[in-house]
């Protein structure tokens, strides 16, 4: 008999403690999993979207112009910096941009805004700022309008109130949002975009035109084809000043850049500036994006561009949300280590019960002529299956869901949305795929096993064979 | 020849207000082949000198002998060892692990003595016949009845041909008829297999069958009676 088979078989002596025990083991590998892929994979997303939508894997950079954000601290960017950047093989492309301040006004109406210099075409390879323009916008006229619209579901008429001075920027949204089915109502789109339609134009290099974030085109209440006047103060001292046709309303996620964010075309805003020729930052379009490739690519590059100029690389441009996610994460940690906290009591309290009720079998065992070490290995075993039968089904159920979860992230609509955003959080739970994490679960229960069968192995070891005998 | 040799053998229990002296000076042998049990009241002594003699408990003072080889110089690990190759033993409540078989019972001290398969199927299964228990072979204990799991206990005991066999108030949970027919295999085993019995009984039936009775009382030897 292999003690692989006494194991098994002690296993089913109490059916439903073993059981009971698996199923704690399950809910917590089950919940930790799930939780887990849900976290890393938002951390993921929001790294992501925060490289992809504005500060690139690596971007070269004035030397202290991070730190100093003034326009002052800008460099010349040449044909021939161009090539050198192009010529390296993991740069796919390089995006210019402009950044600095200004007063923007409308009206009697001012507002500070950020002023973004870029090439419309290149910028789209990063951020694809042009599929953020605004396409339905739910002004006070077109709620009305669309509450008294006998000819739409109710529900839309009775939510649509919800939503007012709201911008959508894909239909998709806008259906969802409105408690319609995209794909099931499409036919309902014409009816709402006769109310709620927004037609957007293009700004392109060498022509004044702005791209005005949703948020401040609402505050300064200006809108396609009206002129904004920016204000500040230029290179090296110089007046900065101009008006710029709005040519579209861009829609950004987060509600902080979107209420301040102007764009326009870099050779623009360098006229603006009065700095002809010159940049803030080039972000770079890569290839491969792994951290050592970015590393290697950073090196290479550092040695081709001017002495004012440095590589900067996307950790040091979101050093604050990479801490905000580190501490989101020890947070997390800690919501696991109490979740295994209390399944390790479980499986302590089933190993504490069955080495006592088995007390006299293990004396007779041992009597016979059983080493101790040969039953403490039994019982080793024993939790080790009843440890890995939890962990494997929990697995096993958790793969298809996040696989799933992974294609399919968990989108919020509605009102929940539109609060998420209100905070700054994209309203979308993001799963991250099967990897490395799923081990660390099983190699956790497996010493918290280990941990909890440390007092009756002990007991086992230092056992009287007399007294077991009379138990 | 002598299996088992005692010399002197006290056995004192600290009690938290008077010592409990168990066994008290005791010195006898058992000579192979030996059918013998140890008789006396409750609390004579009994149960403690079987222990001492299985390497179970220690003796205070005085020394024992199973084959010439003293227990108190084994270590643990060693001493258990031993046990597996020269004592078997039978208990009052037959104790067979639940989860194995009557056949995988049977065989288990001997696959703790790793031998081989072959031989190991074949001794399992003359012992089971040797007990009548040859059709219950894969039947687990909960399936069988007290007499039947105390002759699985007693072939467990003899599979792994010990020196001796140690039986601790066998009968207590037997009824008569299930007494009768385990003495009457035990006898004629002891027979056959030339192993030495010894057991530690009140019960008049196995005094009776016992070709030698040692009374205890107070934990001292009062009467070693040889019936041959």
């Amino acid at each position: 008999m292999k003690n692989l088979t006494l194991a098994w078989r002690n296993l089913w002596r109490n059916r439903r403690r073993t059981l009971i025990t698996v199923a704690s083991v399950f809910f917590a590998v089950f919940f930790a999993l799930i939780m887990r892929s849900l976290q890393l994979g938002s951390y993921d997303y929001m790294y992501k979207t925060a490289i992809e939508s504005y500060s690139g894997y690596l971007q070269v950079q004035q030397q202290e112009w991070w730190d100093n954000k003034t326009v002052n601290n800008v460099f010349r960017y040449t044909d021939t910096l161009e090539k050198k950047l192009l010529q390296d093989p993991n740069v796919n492309g390089t995006i210019p941009r402009f950044e600095s301040f200004a007063l923007a006004a409308y009206g009697p109406t001012t507002k500070g805004v950020m002023v973004m210099g870029i090439d419309p075409v290149k910028e789209n390879m990063l951020s694809g700022v042009a599929d953020k323009k605004v396409q339905y916008r739910l002004t006070p006229e077109a709620v009305a309008q669309i509450r008294s619209e006998a000819s739409l579901p109710k529900k839309t008429r009775e939510i649509v109130e919800k939503f007012e001075h709201v911008s959508f920027t894909s239909k998709n949204r806008f259906l969802t949002d409105l408690a319609l089915d995209p794909e099931k109502d499409s036919d309902l789109l014409p009816r709402l975009a006769r109310y709620a339609k927004f037609e957007n134009g293009d700004i392109h290099m060498g022509e004044p035109g702005a791209w005005v974030g949703d948020r401040l085109s609402q505050y300064l209440k200006i809108s396609i084809g009206d002129t904004l006047v920016l204000m500040g103060q230029g290179y090296h001292g110089t007046t900065a000043a101009g008006k710029y046709e709005v040519k579209g309303i861009i829609r950004q996620p987060s509600p902080d850049i979107d209420s301040k964010v102007v764009y326009l075309p870099v050779d623009i805003a360098q006229q603006l500036y009065n700095a002809p020729g010159m940049l803030t930052s080039v972000a770079l379009h890569l290839e491969e994006t792994g951290d050592k490739l970015l590393q290697q690519t950073a090196a290479r590059l550092a040695e081709k561009i001017p002495d004012n100029t440095r590589m900067v690389d996307w950790k040091e441009m979101n050093e604050v949300m990479i801490q905000q996610m580190e501490a989101d994460n020890m947070s997390g940690m800690f919501m696991l280590g109490i979740l295994y906290l209390v399944i390790a009591f479980g499986i302590f309290g089933t190993i504490l019960m069955l080495t006592t009720e088995r007390r006299r079998e293990f004396g007779v065992m041992v009597a016979i002529g059983m080493q101790k070490k040969k039953l403490a290995g039994i019982i080793t075993y024993e939790m080790m299956m009843i440890g890995l039968m939890g962990v494997i089904s929990g697995m096993i159920v958790c793969i298809p869901i996040i696989l799933y979860g992974v294609h399919h992230p968990i989108i919020f609509k509605g009102e929940l949305a539109h609060m998420m955003e209100q905070y700054d959080f994209e309203p979308k739970l993001v799963f991250e795929p099967v990897n490395k994490y799923f081990l660390w679960q099983a190699f956790v229960v497996g010493i918290m096993v280990l941990v909890s069968l440390l007092n009756p192995l002990r007991k086992i070891l230092g056992m009287k064979v007399v007294n077991a005998l009379r138990a | 020849m002598k299996v088992l040799e005692l010399h002197n053998v006290h056995k004192i229990y600290n009690g938290s207000e008077v010592n409990v002296h168990a066994v008290n000076g005791i010195t006898i042998d058992f000579e192979e082949g030996e059918f013998s049990a140890i008789v006396g009241p409750s609390g004579s002594g009994k149960t403690t000198l079987l222990n001492m003699i299985g390497g179970l408990d220690s003796p205070t003072e005085g020394k024992i002998l199973v084959d010439n080889t003293d227990l108190s110089t084994l270590k643990t690990s060693d001493l258990i060892d031993f046990r597996m190759w020269n004592i078997g033993f039978v208990f009052q409540s037959y104790n067979l692990i639940p989860v194995l078989t009557a056949k995988e019972n049977v065989e288990f001290i001997m696959n703790l003595q790793k031998r081989p398969k072959k031989e190991r199927d074949q001794r399992t299964m003359e012992m089971l016949k040797a007990v009548g228990l040859g059709d219950r072979a894969n039947s687990r204990p909960a399936k069988l009845s007290g007499g039947q799991q105390q002759r699985v206990a007693v072939a467990r005991a003899l599979a792994s041909k010990p020196k001796f066999i140690l039986a601790d108030e066998p009968s207590a949970n037997l009824d008569s008829k299930s007494t009768e027919t385990l003495l009457d295999i035990m006898e004629e085993l002891n027979r056959e297999e030339k192993i030495t019995f010894i057991f530690s009984t009140h019960d008049n039936r196995v005094i009776k069958k016992a070709r030698r009775v040692v009374t205890i009382e107070d934990g001292k030897v009062i009467s070693d009676e040889n019936k041959q």
